[in-house]
């Protein structure tokens, strides 16, 4: 039933969950619409979403967030978790499953527990975002702790280059502060607590000047 | 709600002026002036235009960018250029991108010939390519279900099959994952893509990429024909196109008719085709001889068959099944009535109303229309599961509500599976459907002012299962909605024993609502039990009516009767016309202990079913639905054609000769040479049928209470308002005893079970139980229960459901083994086996 | 230069409280705004001839009023998905000040008569999130949002909604179908959001900064503000300078400055004494413009002029050691990885584009593979359902054009690097690739 996480290929075509080349399991039932008669939900996902869809007119506006929480529950968007959404919003697995593999931040394969995204867009490049990616490779490398990953632009090229670590922006990191940073995420410290974008103040002159 | 107008308007296109009605998308505004401008992802079927493929931009003169011509309404005054150099260049980056990946193995790809993506390509592509670099390669094909093959690498994700599964029969197993370039046509983790119309996929499939597995390598567009005719396996009758190579149906098409099935097919319509070449099909008459059914020439077996109807002349019974035509019903009641002096001939399941109620049911005021069931401001859909009983209703009943906003009210035992759809649900408890036809007749009572009959409201419901709340809220919806309500009832809720009662209940319902003054748009449509049910009814298989729901000169035995009749020795012979009582009737022993009664069975099959195989003495075989010729009607009135597809297979014969010469050595020359003289003589025979022959029926059919001989319907009936008399309660249920309902799946028929490829539906009992009765019964999911009644008892696996009432269990009908046509109900007793 | 509108205490600390915010002036718009008739507080927003901060430069006034009248259910959707490339501003503040933010939103609510509002800030902003669902929490509390805020007859309820990591969701169709629970793709327009939007309703969105200008529009007077900038690009602007510059980040700006004073006066220009190559002038999917376009003025109407655009005012400067094959790559790659596939030309485009790219690098390119890249940028411009195709066609068919032959030289060079390799080498993976294919 469920993928088995030791054995999910990543594709060259740039695929993040095998699909391209997979078949449907004939042995498997057509997978509609969970009947909760049959689909145990834990009473406090159930809560959560249940929620979450109640800030909106329309149920299915809040897919993204009773995905994250499955993913918060499970740690990736595991095939049981989407059908226990699926059976909470009355939709089908396929239409969450279509919603997750869209976006980046929802894993429908197993990941780490530890999220860092190094941010490898032009200006954090520009400014050796790709060496620093390079060097985390290194610094983490097979810890399955460690979701490290190359990512598009996350919004914060003033402290290029710099990273998503378990959703606290950081940096400028410098080449050398990687070891420690690790280290860091590791032990749970806050990492390089003077590279926080939270404590950044602005840049504009006269803004700094009131 | 009324349907839209249109309006005309004109526009200009390529410098020629054309006239095109307004609002249509310009794609579709451009064929009024001959042009033709390529589309992908365009298919008016699946709802609103996505523009995605952008294959038709064209250039509208005031607008400075290239605009998509499958999302653009056509405007008074429009100027539209489709051949500019503009146009050309964009038109042809498209096919070139749409080429980048594609892997043009066309010489092995089962679309090459018929292929959208190769037509425009040639039509309006550069002919050549400036992608070098390496195309993606994945392994193909791949299976997504048993019937359907995807090949990804041919896909140009148009979205035109997840649209299908997610807008049209919104079952919303297919999905586009992932996203840009690396998108592909999924299902959640690897279930396979089952679904009840998931065929029509590779119909609508632009490209190679979806292919129906059955049909996969069978012929190239060169080798074949198609073939116009209808499927005949539900009630639906929806048109098809047979694809036809070296006398073999390889593989069925939808026919786009918007007054029947709006283009699409359910899966059984599009793969049970392959019944009709299986081994086990009977292709040759046969002689019950030494106790086993051994093949014989057609003499012999004519012969015996004449011999045998003639030894028991006055004491036959006749039972004729949903498939049969309107011709070889005709002939089959003048056989009996006329040649066999006989009067017993049914062709309903479970009985029906008076001959007076079932001309008041059939009468052209009354009658709604398929297309009705989209513009209906509510519908009611009542004791009727369209996915099961007529397929192809269910996608007309969704696209109603989704499109056009009609308000859905499902009042029915058994949970729908167009619940979600509905505004309202009323559940009532099996077998009530005239309890709660009485409360729904006295809260429309109460809604028009009528407060003195608020208290029948909740004795009513109550008697029903029900209770007053839920049908008052039912009530105001239907009195609130707007004038054009439809009711979709199935056959069921006016059978039995109390069918006049409940057919009186019907028509006050009717009466109510205003649907009995002839109002356009409105009214009832019944979904009979068998495919032609009402064209069977009109000429004659009734036991209280002859042709034209005439008043015959002796009325007869119903179904059930004749089980009792010729198991008491009052008949002594039977005749089946397509119909094998024993799996497809209710009460099963009663007619195992009439086959064995009765000395001459002749039956006409296709397949040697149970009841066939162990007690007919004739047997001969039946033509497929792509052989025959002849008329059926449609629920709604409509006569539509079969034409033969391909020749006989083995040493069939068409029936209707065959009726008419067991008839001659009966004695009666019934004067038939012909198919169409069969059909010109019911023409005659039926008055409101009057004049219909087969080229007024053409390709797309006709409603009868569209032509004029609709004045020869007969009157002598009354539309009511009726006095009710006072309903049995429902049957108590307690711990020990549940309420049985029955269905009939989709998947429960002898061409699902033989054909290769849909085998894997064909189902096996299960027990629909609600969570809390499997809670008491200490039963969980997939466990095995008895169900048992009056000394007998079915096996079924346990199926919960959530929204399935307590007290209430649901089990299959018309299945080979453990089917509820063995148990008698209304109650029953469940317990883990 | 006039003082500053958004910036003003943007560093005092807990500005980002109730209770700061409140102490700083803030929520008196508001008041004001709910004293005044809908249509005159419309008419302020009008007359300040705000040009919507997100991107497209919509005038916001203009917009507020395509919206139909009268009572039926009406959205107003804040896009805080900044994921264009360069920009951070609205990060900075909605981090800092989201009150300014959550205050704005509530009196253009009031404008158009909406009654559910909603943030749609991306996924990856988790800080931001957080401090914006503690100031909507404030703010209910505080009797801002809820039924009859303070009094009036106007009710509002909002919730901020975190994207989950898709570029284009910051396009407005494409937000309001991920707003609705699906996959973010765009819509075909018209329907306009305007008319029918967020569940089918009239909706208008408009972008953190352009709502957080809200307030000050409200108590300084529409008249007023117009006066700041120049007149096609009225107030100041938040100015996101990244890339090769020693002191990156936001700056508010009057619109109309010369660039090269936001470049290297407050940016402090590249490090090391290297020289502007080229800039985006508004995110990465602006046309680049040159060191030679240095002292064109920074505002709507002059970028355009240029053949660029203001985009979300977002300066990316790229010095000279950087090669241009390096950056058309990261920008094509980026457009790749978030075309969401629904229309053809950007599906295929971008993959293409990236193809060919990286084939330049590999040296397996020809001087001709220029031609057919530059040609493919010219069929995606204009094909597209929406403008990510031409976010990625435009910058890179802008490089192609402005820096041809260093394109050309790198070919040649990448072509002499390979034919050095002796032929006993393995052929490049590309081939390989193909050979198996």
């Amino acid at each position: 039933m469920a993928i088995d996480p030791t054995r999910v290929p990543r594709f060259g075509h740039g695929s993040r969950v095998p699909g391209w080349d997979d078949a449907a399991d004939l042995t498997k039932d057509p997978s509609g619409v969970p009947d909760p008669a049959t689909t145990p939900v834990p009473e406090s996902l159930r809560a959560r979403i249940e929620a979450h869809m109640a800030k909106y007119p329309d149920r299915r506006s809040a897919a993204i967030p009773a995905l994250y929480e499955v993913q918060n529950d499970y740690g990736w968007c595991t095939p049981e978790g989407v059908e226990q959404a699926a059976c909470v919003m009355r939709l089908t697995p396929g239409y969450l499953i279509a919603v997750a593999t869209f976006y980046d931040m929802l894993f429908t394969h197993p990941v780490g527990t530890h999220q860092v995204w190094v941010c490898t867009n032009i200006s954090c490049s520009l400014c050796g975002a790709d060496e620093l990616y390079e060097r985390f490779r290194e610094e983490v490398g097979d810890d399955p702790a460690f979701n490290l990953r190359s990512f598009e632009c996350l919004g914060a090229c003033d402290i290029a280059p710099m990273a998503s670590i378990d959703g606290a922006y950081v940096g400028p990191i410098a080449l050398d502060e990687v070891p420690t940073a690790v280290e860091q995420i590791r032990t749970g410290q806050e990492v390089l607590p003077d590279k926080q974008l939270s404590r950044r103040k602005s840049v504009d002159p006269k803004a700094s000047e009131q | 709600m009324p349907r839209p107008k249109q309006r005309m308007v004109t526009f200009s296109i390529d410098g020629r002026e054309v006239q095109a009605p307004e609002n249509i998308m310009l794609v579709d505004g451009a064929k009024y002036g001959d042009v033709e401008i390529p589309v992908f992802c365009y298919e008016p079927k699946l709802g609103a235009p996505v523009g995605a493929c952008r294959m038709c931009l064209v250039e509208i003169e005031g607008i400075p960018k290239l605009q998509t011509a499958c999302s653009t309404p056509v405007k008074d005054g429009m100027v539209v250029h489709t051949q500019t150099e503009r146009v050309r260049v964009a038109q042809e980056a498209v096919v070139e991108f749409l080429l980048i990946n594609h892997p043009l193995d066309c010489p092995v790809c089962d679309k090459g010939g018929e292929c959208p993506l190769q037509d425009i390509s040639f039509g309006w592509g550069g002919g050549r390519s400036r992608f070098i670099e390496p195309k993606r390669h994945f392994v193909k094909p791949l299976a997504l279900s048993p019937l359907i093959a995807i090949d990804r690498e041919r896909c140009i994700l148009c979205y035109r099959c997840v649209r299908f599964s997610q807008e049209i029969s919104e079952d919303y197993q297919l999905v586009l994952e992932e996203r840009g370039a690396a998108s592909y046509v999924a299902t959640f983790d690897g279930h396979p893509y089952v679904a009840p119309f998931s065929g029509n996929i590779t119909e609508i499939c632009p490209v190679g990429a979806l292919t129906s597995q059955p049909y996969r390598f069978r012929a190239r567009p060169w080798d074949i024909e198609g073939s116009g005719s209808v499927c005949t396996l539900c009630p639906s009758q929806c048109n098809v196109n047979f694809t036809v190579r070296d006398e073999r149906v390889l593989r069925v098409l939808g026919r786009d008719n918007h007054d029947v099935d709006d283009g699409w097919l359910c899966d059984k319509g599009r793969f049970a085709y392959q019944a009709v070449h299986v081994d086990e099909r009977v292709t040759r008459p046969m002689v019950r001889d030494g106790g086993v059914l051994r093949a014989v020439s057609w003499e012999r077996a004519l012969s015996e068959a004449a011999a045998g109807l003639g030894r028991a002349r006055g004491r036959v019974g006749a039972v004729v099944g949903g498939e049969t035509t309107n011709e070889e019903g005709f002939l089959l009641q003048r056989i009996v009535r006329d040649a066999l002096e006989s009067r017993d001939i049914d062709s309903r399941v479970a009985g029906s109303p008076s001959l007076e109620l079932q001309r008041a049911l059939a009468a052209p005021a009354l009658q709604a229309t398929v297309a009705d069931l989209e513009f209906a401001h509510a519908v009611l859909l009542l004791d009727c599961e369209p996915v099961d009983d007529a397929p192809i209703l269910d996608l007309r009943l969704r696209k109603g509500v989704r499109r056009r906003g009609v308000r859905l009210a499902i009042a029915s035992s058994r949970p729908s599976s167009l619940d979600a759809n509905a505004r309202l649900r009323t559940r009532f408890a099996p077998g009530t459907g005239e309890a709660l036809l009485g409360a729904l007749d006295a809260a429309l009572g109460v809604a028009g002012g009528d407060s003195g009959r608020r208290d029948d409201v909740g004795r009513l419901a109550q008697a029903a299962g029900s209770d007053a709340d839920s049908v008052g809220a039912l009530a105001e919806l239907l009195s609130m909605a707007g004038e054009d309500v439809v009711i979709l009832y199935g056959e069921r809720l006016v059978s039995g024993p109390r069918a006049d009662h409940a057919a009186k209940a019907l028509l006050n319902v009717a009466g109510r609502l205003n649907l009995t003054g002839g109002r356009e748009g409105a009214g009832l449509l019944c979904v009979p039990a068998g495919t032609n049910g009402r064209g069977l009814a009109e000429v004659g298989v009734l036991p209280h009516a002859g042709p034209g729901l005439a008043e015959p000169a002796l009325g007869g035995r119903d179904a059930a009767a004749i089980a009792a009749g010729a198991a008491g020795g009052e008949l002594t012979a039977l005749y089946l016309l397509h119909v094998d009582p024993v799996r497809d009737m209710p009460g099963r022993e009663r007619w195992v202990a009439a086959l064995d009664s009765a000395t001459t069975v002749v039956a006409h099959a296709d397949f040697l079913t149970e009841g066939i195989r162990e007690h007919a003495t004739v047997v001969f075989p039946a033509e497929s639905y792509a052989e025959k010729d002849g008329t059926v009607t449609h629920p709604d009135g409509r006569l539509q054609r079969l034409r033969p597809a391909i020749a006989h297979q083995g040493e069939t014969r068409s029936e209707w000769a065959v009726l008419a010469e067991l008839s001659r050595r009966l004695g009666l020359d019934l004067g038939v040479l012909t198919g169409p003289t069969v059909t010109a003589q019911l023409a005659e025979a039926v008055p409101f049928y009057a004049g219909i022959t087969h080229d007024e029926i053409g390709g797309l059919g006709v409603r009868w209470q569209a032509r004029e001989a609709v004045t020869g319907f007969p009157g002598g009936f009354e539309l009511g308002p009726f006095d009710l008399e006072a309903p049995p309660d429902a049957p108590a249920t307690d711990d020990a005893r549940f309420a049985l309902g029955t269905f009939r799946s989709v998947w429960a028929a002898t061409e699902v079970e033989v054909s290769p490829a849909l085998k894997f539906l064909h189902p096996r009992q299960r027990a629909e139980l609600s969570p809390v009765d499997a809670a008491r019964l200490n039963v969980l999911e997939g466990e095995r229960v008895i169900v048992g009644a009056n000394g007998t008892s079915v096996s079924a696996t346990v199926a919960l459901r959530d929204a399935m009432p307590a007290g209430s269990v649901f089990l299959q009908s018309a299945i080979p083994e453990d089917s509820a046509s063995m148990l008698d109900g209304p109650l029953v007793e469940v317990r883990k086996a | 230069m006039t003082d500053l509108l958004l910036f003003k205490n943007i560093d005092e600390p807990d500005l980002h409280t109730l209770e700061v915010y409140e102490r700083r002036g803030g929520y008196r718009s508001l008041r004001k705004a709910l004293g005044m008739p809908r249509e005159d507080v419309l008419a302020e927003l009008d007359a300040s001839a705000i040009r919507g901060r997100g991107g497209a430069g919509f005038a916001m006034g203009k917009k507020a009023s395509f919206l139909p009248k009268g009572a039926m259910d009406k959205y107003l959707v804040c896009n805080a998905d900044e994921s264009e490339p360069g920009t951070f501003k609205d990060r900075e503040l909605m981090q800092k000040s989201p009150h300014m933010l959550i205050e704005g939103m509530i009196i253009a609510a009031y404008v158009i008569g909406a009654t559910r509002a909603f943030i749609y800030i991306r996924g990856e902003y988790d800080f931001q999130a957080s401090r914006l669902e503690a100031a909507v929490e404030e703010a209910r509390e505080a009797g801002y949002l809820g039924e009859g805020i303070l009094g009036s007859d106007h009710d509002l309820t909002l919730w901020v909604h975190r994207g989950a990591g898709a570029y284009i969701c910051g396009e407005e169709t494409a937000l309001l179908d991920s707003l609705e629970g699906k996959r973010g793709n765009p819509r075909l327009k018209p329907p306009f959001p305007a008319n029918q939007g967020l569940y089918q309703g009239p909706t208008l969105i408009n972008n953190v900064e352009t709502l957080a200008t809200v307030p000050a529009i409200v108590e300084m007077g529409g008249a007023e503000y117009a006066k700041i900038g120049s007149p096609g690009s009225t107030g100041t602007k938040l100015v996101s300078v990244s890339g090769n510059v020693t002191n990156p980040g936001n700056f508010e700006i009057e619109l109309g400055i010369p660039s090269r004073e936001l470049i290297y006066d407050l940016a402090g220009g590249p490090p090391d004494g290297r020289e502007v190559k080229f800039w985006f002038p508004g995110g990465s999917s602006s046309p680049v413009l040159t060191k030679d376009d240095l002292d064109l003025a920074y505002d709507f109407d002059t970028m355009a002029k240029a053949g660029s655009m203001l985009g979300s005012g977002a300066i990316i400067v790229v010095d000279d050691s950087n090669s241009v094959v390096d950056v058309a790559l990261k920008t094509a790659k980026f457009y790749r990885h978030e075309s969401c596939g629904k229309c053809t030309p950007c599906r295929e485009g971008t993959n293409w584009t990236v193809k060919m790219l990286q084939r330049i690098k590999s040296g397996e390119a020809t001087p001709m593979d220029l031609d057919i890249m530059a040609s493919v940028q010219d069929r995606i411009i204009g094909n597209c359902l929406c403008v990510l195709g031409d976010a990625m066609a435009m910058p890179i068919g802008s490089m192609i054009a402005k820096f041809r032959e260093e394109f050309e030289a790198y070919i040649e060079e990448a072509r002499a690097r390979n034919d050095a390799l002796t032929t006993d080498e393995a052929p490049p993976e590309a081939l390989i690739q193909g050979a198996a294919a």
